[in-house]
């Protein structure tokens, strides 16, 4: 799959030790050509995630060079990713970080899945004043640090959790109380710590509000207390093995409550695979759903539909926000390019500053932290086989159904 | 809130938990080997039934005596190959040896199972009594780790494999002299620790989450259960993994759930220096 | 020499011969190193740094588990210990070098500490003691959230100055943390407390009876096997600028840097150095090449390791070789005299 961005000169540099020579690199980027790097995570625990960017970038490399590459200042660049795996390992990514930065002269970086490691990155990023996109790191924690080259597509947690808050009361006005029980980590951390706010600012009582730590393999005890507490939601946030486990003991111990939470699992395919019938009614938000309709988007893809067209044919099933959010990141990217008219870094990323534009994803404009501004964000539930939308009004197309 | 749910939740669990140990434990015990490949095992046992169920519409517990003997059959050919060349070399290198050796199997699982964490949704309902609730497959979870590891500990006891690998453990010299073929033994032996895994991953998949990102916890309990309960023996692996079990439960309940894994690594430190034979300490293995 | 070589003595007359060729071959190598930012772009720094960084923790690691003889895996809750105690006293406004040296000694006291408590273990349960260790700090780390920021991870000042300035200084500190740590070996292996650790490995039970304070001694050793640690672990979570429970206490850590000295040759003064270099070279040069397949390579490595090189580079050379050409020669003779 990384068959043409591959080099595997490389290679040869590692292993002659450290005496590496940048000069085979340089010949290549004499041509015009926009090097975007990637370190990702192909193996390790992120591995489904890191393959799912890999996949969706090739397909959006596929139709920019398709068309012959992208215009900038009326020539025509040729779009090159180079990819590394860092094993899900944070040591690692830096150090590919900066491998892309010096040894392959990337002109922007994208960053890895995750918060954490989308912080490592950022710090190499930031000390070589090289652009870096995220596309999928939304705790405001990576973006407070004053970093000016750290642009991210997703728009910040806590829009996600009032609007949600707000969306339940309203459909179900007798909701009283949360439960709330998250991963000790840093995305599911800051998501369950993000609602227990905005369920008691919108007046709901928090019967329960507990972490568990990384490498917990059962929740009986978790789920004893929460059924214990008789919340009529129950709102919990974790990687999807966690969530489906989660979901199964709710079920197993007999937590019966009208509304469950799991962020993000029915986003994922993986969650409503590895739990059949018991997903049935789970909702959770998300960033994006390819049932939105956006059109006279910039890149590749004028509109959503026409994104997830190709999506489906590509990989025979849909996409999730993950999917959206990287193509969209890659479409950022490349206007930025096109307004600096060179891949010259300091414009690019005063480009990527000032960006404000309408991608297939949805209006991207960045915020004084980098951070993509808040903007609706759907919130989806499954029913049956499908995932529904049930928020916001103007793409719903289905009703908040309760779990008996 | 029930005291009774958290007891039983944690008995239920616990059950599970020395369906774990024991086959770590036995290795331990007679071989001397700290098998880093152990939650790798069970991993790789709960793929084969996950795929069996998946793809044949097998019921898992048709499919576990299958996965058990080719679990058998691995852990055996390992034993054989490669770990029989340095068994009697220091813990430092056996660990070592193991620890790559996970590092081969992690990644062939990774690249051709993918860390999808999988499922066998075989959700058999719940039963009540006396107001407490417990799940089926739980249960029947349950009931198969506590007659697997029966099973264990009468084959140890009663069967001639089972007393020449007493031998070997009490004295592998003497055995040796008395004809018992130590390193066909040592195989063998290898051989039973990785079928435990894999029977305890067949199990699991009805249960648990399979996924290779689960190898280091399930692994990490083997070593905290075997701590607990005493090494290298059976009975001494079910007492580790109830206390366990039982442990993780109410101190997730009393003390939140963020710290109930915790509780269980602290108190086998503890353990190790005040008590390194466990609470069921036992010199010979049976 | 005793005839045929195998005394566990590291001074037969082949070896001193030898010595100030290895002292010569050293100064190569750290000058190599140290001369990366001027000969290569900053990803070689990088890999420069990683190696100094890593040959530290291996030299470390060589006291207790080398010399001594205990199958330590704790490096990676020193490691992890000097990240946290670093990064914190640096987000509390310490200075930069004071922080590291805060950390330094807060490891070191922490194993002392620990020491006298799991160095009463031996063999299998001090393996597995050491590293439940690492789990216990680990979960304690992170479920700590008020003062390490818990699963969420802590944001560390960034050192100031440009990529190759910044790249260039952890080289030259990280250099300097293992050269220590060479000194700290040497002093050991020629003075009282290398005899003493050399006599708990061999037996302990008789060490002691000749009047070794063996528990002393023990807790030396592995202190030392984490003061440098705790020094990597401060600058390394200067230099990336963030720190997290999973990546600072890893268990990978944790057995790569035995590995490391194993390959070089455990108990050697010169064994991590090498094992460290020729590891990480070769996990570079796998890990380029064989993307999806580097973590089984990197087993296939230690598996190849234990089977073909079990005393490591240093004592292969040493012995073996000798010894074949011993045994060729005296065969040779005998077949003469046959004659």
């Amino acid at each position: 799959m990384l068959g043409k961005s591959w080099k595997s000169a490389v290679a040869a540099t590692a292993a002659a030790g450290l005496v590496s020579s940048a000069a085979a690199v340089s010949a290549l980027a004499a041509e015009e050509v926009l090097r975007i790097g990637a370190p990702l995570a192909l193996t390790g625990g992120l591995a489904d995630e890191g393959k799912k960017q890999e996949a969706v970038w090739q397909l959006w490399l596929d139709k920019v060079n398709a068309d012959g590459g992208v215009e900038v200042g009326g020539r025509t660049m040729k779009v090159e990713f180079v990819q590394y795996d860092y094993q899900t390992d944070g040591k690692r990514a830096g150090q590919l970080a900066e491998k892309l930065i010096t040894d392959d002269e990337v002109d922007v970086l994208m960053a890895p899945f995750g918060s954490g490691h989308t912080k490592i990155v950022a710090a190499v990023a930031e000390r070589y004043q090289v652009p870096l996109i995220a596309c999928v790191a939304s705790s405001v924690s990576v973006y407070d640090q004053g970093f000016q080259y750290l642009f991210g597509t997703l728009a910040p947690n806590t829009g996600m959790t009032e609007s949600m808050t707000a969306y339940f009361k309203e459909k179900m006005p007798e909701l009283r109380s949360v439960a709330v029980y998250g991963r000790d980590d840093v995305f599911p951390k800051a998501m369950a710590s993000a609602l227990a706010d905005s369920a008691k600012s919108a007046g709901l009582e928090v019967t329960y509000n507990e972490l568990y730590a990384v490498g917990t393999m059962d929740h009986s005890a978790a789920m004893s207390a929460i059924k214990a507490a008789e919340p009529d939601w129950v709102y919990m946030t974790g990687y999807t093995q966690d969530l489906i486990l989660g979901r199964k003991q709710m079920q197993d111990l007999g937590v019966e409550a009208p509304i469950i939470t799991m962020v993000t699992g029915p986003a994922y395919r993986e969650f409503t695979e590895g739990l059949g019938e018991l997903a049935d009614g789970v909702t959770s938000s998300t960033w994006w759903h390819h049932a939105t309709a956006y059109e006279g988007a910039v890149g590749p893809w004028e509109t959503t539909a026409a994104f997830y067209a190709d999506f489906l044919e590509a990989f025979g099933t849909d996409p999730d926000y993950v999917h959206g959010s990287c193509a969209a990141a890659a479409d950022v990217l490349v206007n930025a390019v096109q307004t600096a008219g060179s891949t010259d870094k300091q414009a690019v990323r005063d480009a990527l500053a000032a960006t404000e534009i309408l991608t297939f994803y949805g209006p991207i404009d960045f915020g004084e932290n980098g951070m993509n501004q808040g903007r609706e964000m759907p919130i989806i539930q499954v029913h049956g086989e499908e995932i529904k939308v049930l928020y916001p009004a103007a793409i719903a197309d289905a009703d908040l159904k309760m779990i008996d | 809130m029930d005291i009774l749910q958290i007891l039983v939740n944690g008995i239920v669990l616990g059950a599970l938990y020395a369906c774990i140990a024991v086959g770590f434990s036995l290795v331990w015990g007679v071989l001397n080997v700290i098998n880093m490949l152990h939650g790798s095992f069970i991993i790789l046992g709960g793929y084969l039934t996950f795929f069996a169920w998946f793809y044949l519409g097998l019921n898992p517990i048709l499919v576990l005596p299958a996965v058990a003997l080719v679990l058998y059959l691995l852990g055996f050919a390992l034993q054989y190959l490669f770990i029989n060349k340095v068994v009697t070399a220091p813990v430092l290198t056996t660990l070592t040896l193991t620890f790559g050796l996970d590092m081969i199997l992690y990644n062939l699982m990774t690249v051709y199972f993918t860390a999808t964490p999988r499922r066998v949704t075989l959700d058999l309902g719940i039963v009540e009594f006396l107001g407490v609730v417990t799940p089926v497959d739980r249960l029947l979870g349950m009931g198969l780790a506590l007659l697997l590891t029966a099973l264990l500990y009468l084959v140890m006891r009663g069967s001639t494999i089972g007393r020449a690998i007493v031998a070997v453990r009490m004295d592998r010299q003497a055995a040796a002299l008395m004809g018992i073929r130590v390193n066909r033994i040592y195989a063998i032996t290898f051989g039973i620790g990785a079928l435990m895994a894999g029977a305890a991953g067949a199990v699991f998949a009805m249960v648990f989450p399979v996924t290779t990102n689960l190898t280091g916890v399930f692994l990490g309990k083997a070593f905290v259960i075997c701590v607990i309960g005493g090494l290298g023996s059976v009975p001494g692996a079910l007492v580790g993994g109830l206390a366990l079990g039982v442990i993780e439960s109410f101190a997730g309940f009393l003390l939140g759930p963020q710290h109930a894994i915790t509780v269980g690594f602290v108190l086998m430190l503890i353990l190790l220096v005040v008590r390194p034979t466990g609470l069921v300490g036992v010199k010979g293995y049976e | 020499m005793g005839g045929d070589g195998t005394s566990t003595k590291l001074s037969g007359p082949a070896v001193l011969s030898r010595k100030p060729l290895a002292y010569a071959a050293l100064a190569l190598w750290v000058g190599l190193l140290a001369a990366t930012p001027l000969l290569g772009d900053n990803y070689t720094v990088r890999i420069a740094i990683t190696i100094a960084m890593f040959t530290a923790m291996a030299l470390s690691w060589n006291f207790i588990g080398g010399f001594t003889g205990y199958p330590s895996f704790s490096t990676a809750a020193f490691f992890g210990i000097g990240c946290y105690v670093g990064a914190l006293a640096q987000r509390n406004g310490i200075p930069l070098v004071v922080a590291w040296t805060l950390a330094t000694l807060a490891v070191a006291l922490f194993a002392a500490a620990l020491g006298l408590i799991i160095l009463r273990l031996k063999g299998h349960y001090f393996a597995i003691g050491s590293i439940a260790v690492v789990e216990v700090v680990r979960l304690i780390v992170s479920s700590w959230g008020s003062v390490t920021g818990g699963g969420d991870g802590l944001n560390v000042p960034l050192l100031q100055g440009g990529p190759e300035a910044v790249s260039a200084i952890v080289l030259y500190v990280m250099l300097a943390i293992m050269l220590a740590a060479f000194g700290a070996t040497v002093l050991v292996d020629r003075g009282r407390l290398g005899f003493g650790l050399r006599c708990i490995n061999q037996n302990e039970d008789a060490a002691d009876m000749v009047g070794i304070d063996t528990t002393r001694y023990k807790i030396a050793a592995y202190s030392l096997s984490a003061l440098f640690c705790g020094t990597v672990g401060a600058v390394y979570a200067s230099w990336v600028g963030y720190i997290d429970p999973t990546d600072s206490f890893s268990i990978l850590l944790t057995v790569k840097v035995p590995v490391m000295a194993l390959l070089g040759g455990a108990g050697t003064v010169f064994g991590p150095i090498v094992g460290t270099g020729v590891f990480v070279l070769l996990e570079e040069f796998f890990w380029a090449n064989f993307l999806e397949w580097n973590r089984a390579i990197l087993g296939g490595i230690i598996v190849f390791l234990i089977f073909f090189l079990p005393g490591g580079i240093l004592r292969l050379d040493y012995r073996r070789l000798w010894r074949d050409l011993l045994a060729r020669r005296a065969r040779q003779r005998s077949a003469e005299a046959a004659e």
